[in-house]
């Protein structure tokens, strides 16, 4: 039975794993990739599939599991962010080498812009370091074909195969028909071949020149690919100017070219750009004079083609080192280069008026910020207060809004708030200055990668304060559960972790557990905890700010409304936007005084606590 | 072939422009029409700038270059202001704005200029006045149905409505988009 849906990329990415016969999947949330698992799970559900899906609690853990399930035969898959594959990296170098058995897809998704990450690295560049193939989609519908590619690549040549969307596919939206689905019941086997699977060095070298053959032969079958590496070059004809192009911007390119009714622009795309399709690309470059290479969101093509004298990209100027390949940035540099080479340039208008018209009306820029009734803003405010003098090491997530609340100082990688946290310490004890800190993380997080950190920080006696901002979900990913609440990731019940335990379990001796709502009595406890880590026998001192994220838990996160207003003894001082920056506090313009926007305070009451002048008070139910 | 539609909705992180979009897009399906779009998730989602994108027709890529866009909806002033360049000569901009002073002078040249249509409304007091004021969405595609520029009519929209909302909150979202009706109908017998 045929259905067509609307589906986000990832939902795509999801369809075409299960029709590639998934039958183990799983992930650490991360965006662009967190739907993935979601959307599996959907689909398994309504489509009543067998197969296996889990949060793991990093992305190291999750690729592990799926290699292990690859490994007995069964068709595995593991998704997760850009960044999150450096975490992964250490399992993904040596799966290279150990080779798959049932297919195994790492699907790792780029966030060129960045949009919602770190960085812009490239994740090619990662499978061209592990020795794997990636696949680069232009869009959701290929995205999905592509995981059944890589399925069947990954399965024949004993090798784990990367894909690679990127933001503009993952969350992209595009209607797509698909039939029933069905369950892969395939049994999983452990054939023992310690040779292999606890290769020792002398077997790795054989191991790589196994690894270095299957590339060999997969370029080869690369190279003869045409429904993802194609071009439209015309017999016996010659072109000044050719493109190369993978990935988002070649979907951006076929737009222009086909606008602008430009045939005259050859265009060779690359959906395998790792191994590289030698042959295909040589037969383009032998009838152009140039090519431009436009490729998200690093230069491994551009790299990958030997003719300099030919290549223009990044390395030449004509396309931007950093920043999302837009479609009017690609418009622009593929105007600039038909000028330069002095070919027809587009026809059309330019936006520059508009752009002009909208800089001289100075808009506001919006930055994010935490929600109205966030526990986190009254946790950093009660921290910030009670340890001015700190210095805060922060971590990923949403707190890293905090940063608006001056009470974030450092954000490196997932956990670095506590390794930052003993690393500064140590360089300050080391000149004898006693310089406070205060680091902080969320559940997930530490979760993710938190003890590992934290156990190093005990053992080698560093001494800080340590806020687990524990709102009991993955809240900027998308609420996915922790391992706390022993749910699932499919809603079925697991084991509940205490946060308390393991805390305790990494060897620290001072854990108070309470809810941020209580300004007051936080700030007493970090007193108590800043006293401890200066005591001799003392340590690093945990604070477990816990309040359930009101997103996830909606009416039940404030059990006791209060209705708030603002008395006539506010004296404008702007302590509560500037400290607070609570989005139902404002500025009303029209009465000239601060004010509270009824829709979207949430009635916490923590902003009571805060007015230097008492002026925020409850309102007396009438 | 049909020609290409281009549509960009913009606003703030929990205005709901996810789920325009999404109505927007299954009534672009209904219609017959193949659908690409694409959508802001993450950080941007805790109160920073929102755009979508939406794509009619048999397009490749997911995103809508500047100077093409037919159609801007904007849930927020600033934000219409900050995507005006999507917009190409002799498209159509609706807002979620006061009209009494939206759009500001020099914007309302450069629409004369370029030929672009502005319908604005408060969409914001229309959701308030009945009692739901977080759902200006809904208010703003009611009232972007009642002008005969629309790319739906306001039957199509409400049968996407009714097909996508969850059973508690349709009748609600329905009364909502239809208060949206009436002031553009309003707004075209002044």
């Amino acid at each position: 039975m045929k259905k067509e849906e609307i589906l986000l990329g990832n939902g795509a990415i999801a369809l075409g794993l299960l029709e590639a016969g998934c039958q183990v999947l799983t992930s650490y949330p991360g965006t662009p990739s967190s739907e993935i698992l979601p959307e599996v799970i959907r689909l398994v559900k309504s489509e009543k599939l067998n197969t296996y899906t889990e949060w793991s609690t990093n992305e190291k853990v999750a690729l592990d599991n799926a290699f292990a399930a690859s490994v007995t035969g069964k068709r595995a898959a593991c998704c997760m962010k850009q960044v999150g594959l450096n975490v992964a990296a250490d399992s993904l170098m040596s799966a290279a080498y150990l080779g798959t058995v049932g297919g195994l897809v790492i699907i790792s998704c780029d966030d060129p812009g960045p949009h919602s990450s770190q960085t812009e690295q490239d994740t090619r560049f990662m499978a061209r370091l592990a020795k794997v193939p990636v696949l680069d989609p232009s869009n959701p519908e290929e995205a999905r074909k592509m995981v059944g590619l890589a399925m069947d690549i990954s399965e024949e040549f004993r090798i784990p195969v990367i894909l690679r969307p990127a933001i503009r596919v993952c969350h992209a939206r595009q209607n797509i028909a698909f039939d029933t689905l069905s369950s892969n019941f395939k049994k999983g086997i452990f054939e023992k071949d310690p040779m292999r699977w606890a290769a020792t060095p002398r077997f790795r070298l054989i191991l790589h020149g196994e690894l270095n053959k299957k590339l060999k032969e997969i370029g080869k079958r690369f190279d003869t690919l045409t429904q993802y590496n194609f071009h439209n070059l015309e017999a016996g004809r010659k072109y000044p100017l050719g493109i190369i192009a993978g990935g988002v911007p070649y979907a951006v390119i076929r737009d222009i070219l086909e606008e602008q009714k430009r045939n005259d622009l050859p265009v060779l795309k690359i959906g395998t750009p790792y191994p590289f399709p030698e042959g295909l690309t040589s037969e383009f470059m032998a009838v152009c004079d140039k090519a431009l290479v436009i490729e998200e969101t690093d230069t491994l093509m551009e790299y990958l083609l030997r003719d300099r004298n030919k290549v223009l990209g990044r390395l030449s100027g004509h396309v931007p080192l950093e920043g999302e390949l837009v479609p009017q940035v690609i418009y622009r540099l593929l105007d600039r280069t038909l000028t330069e080479l002095k070919l027809q340039p587009f026809e059309g208008e330019d936006d520059s008026e508009a752009m002009e018209l909208v800089n001289s009306l100075q808009l506001p820029v919006r930055r994010p910020t935490l929600c109205p009734g966030c526990p986190h803003r009254a946790a950093f405010f009660a921290i910030r207060k009670s340890r001015p003098k700190a210095i805060f090491t922060s971590d990923i997530g949403c707190y890293t809004l905090g940063m608006n609340l001056g009470v974030v100082d450092t954000c490196l990688d997932m956990g670095a708030s506590i390794t930052m946290a003993s690393g500064f310490y140590h360089a300050f004890e080391q000149d004898g200055v006693d310089q406070p800190i205060v680091a902080t993380i969320g559940d997930s997080t530490f979760f993710h990668s938190g003890t590992s950190g934290l156990l190093n920080a005990v053992y080698n006696d560093s001494r800080f304060i340590l806020v687990i901002l524990d709102n009991l979900t993955t809240a900027m990913t998308g609420m996915q559960p922790t391992p706390s609440l022993g749910i699932k990731a499919n809603g079925s019940e697991g084991k509940a972790i205490s946060l308390e335990r393991l805390v305790a379990g990494c060897g620290v001796d001072f854990i108070e557990v309470l809810d941020p709502y209580d300004i007051k009595k936080m700030m007493e406890v970090l007193k108590n905890a800043a006293e401890y880590i200066n005591e001799p026998q003392g340590g690093i001192a945990v604070v477990i700010a816990r309040h359930p994220c009101l997103i996830a838990y909606k009416a039940e996160a404030i059990p006791e409304k209060k209705k708030v207003t603002i008395t006539e003894e506010c004296a404008e001082c702007n302590f509560c936007m500037d400290r607070f920056e609570c989005p139902a506090i404002y500025h009303d313009q029209e009465l000239g005084r601060t004010s509270i926007n009824k829709q979207v305070c949430t009635n916490c009451g923590v902003c009571i606590q805060i007015c230097p002048k008492k002026a925020i008070v409850e309102v007396a139910e009438a | 072939m049909r020609p290409t539609v281009n549509i960009v909705l913009c606003g703030l992180g929990g205005q709901g422009i996810l789920f325009m979009t999404k109505v927007l897009a299954q009534a672009g399906l209904d219609r017959g029409f193949n659908v690409m779009g694409a959508e802001t998730h993450g950080m941007a989602q805790r109160g920073g700038s929102v755009v979508s994108h939406l794509r009619f027709g048999d397009v490749a890529g997911s995103l809508v270059r500047t100077h093409s866009a037919q159609f801007l909806v904007a849930l927020e002033e600033n934000e219409a202001y900050r995507n005006l360049p999507f917009l190409m000569e002799g498209g159509t901009m609706v807002a979620n704005a006061d009209s009494g002073r939206f759009p500001v002078d020099n914007v309302r040249v450069y629409l004369g200029k370029k030929q672009i249509t502005c319908h604005s409304v408060s969409a914001e007091a229309i959701a308030q006045e009945l009692g739901a004021p977080l759902s200006s969405n809904l208010a703003l595609l009611g009232f972007f149905s009642g002008f005969d520029d629309a790319l739906f009519s306001h039957s199509e929209l409400r049968a996407t409505i009714t097909k996508i909302s969850p059973e508690r909150v349709r009748e609600k979202n329905l009364r909502i988009f239809d208060a949206g009706l009436e002031k553009a109908i309003k707004e075209k017998g002044a």
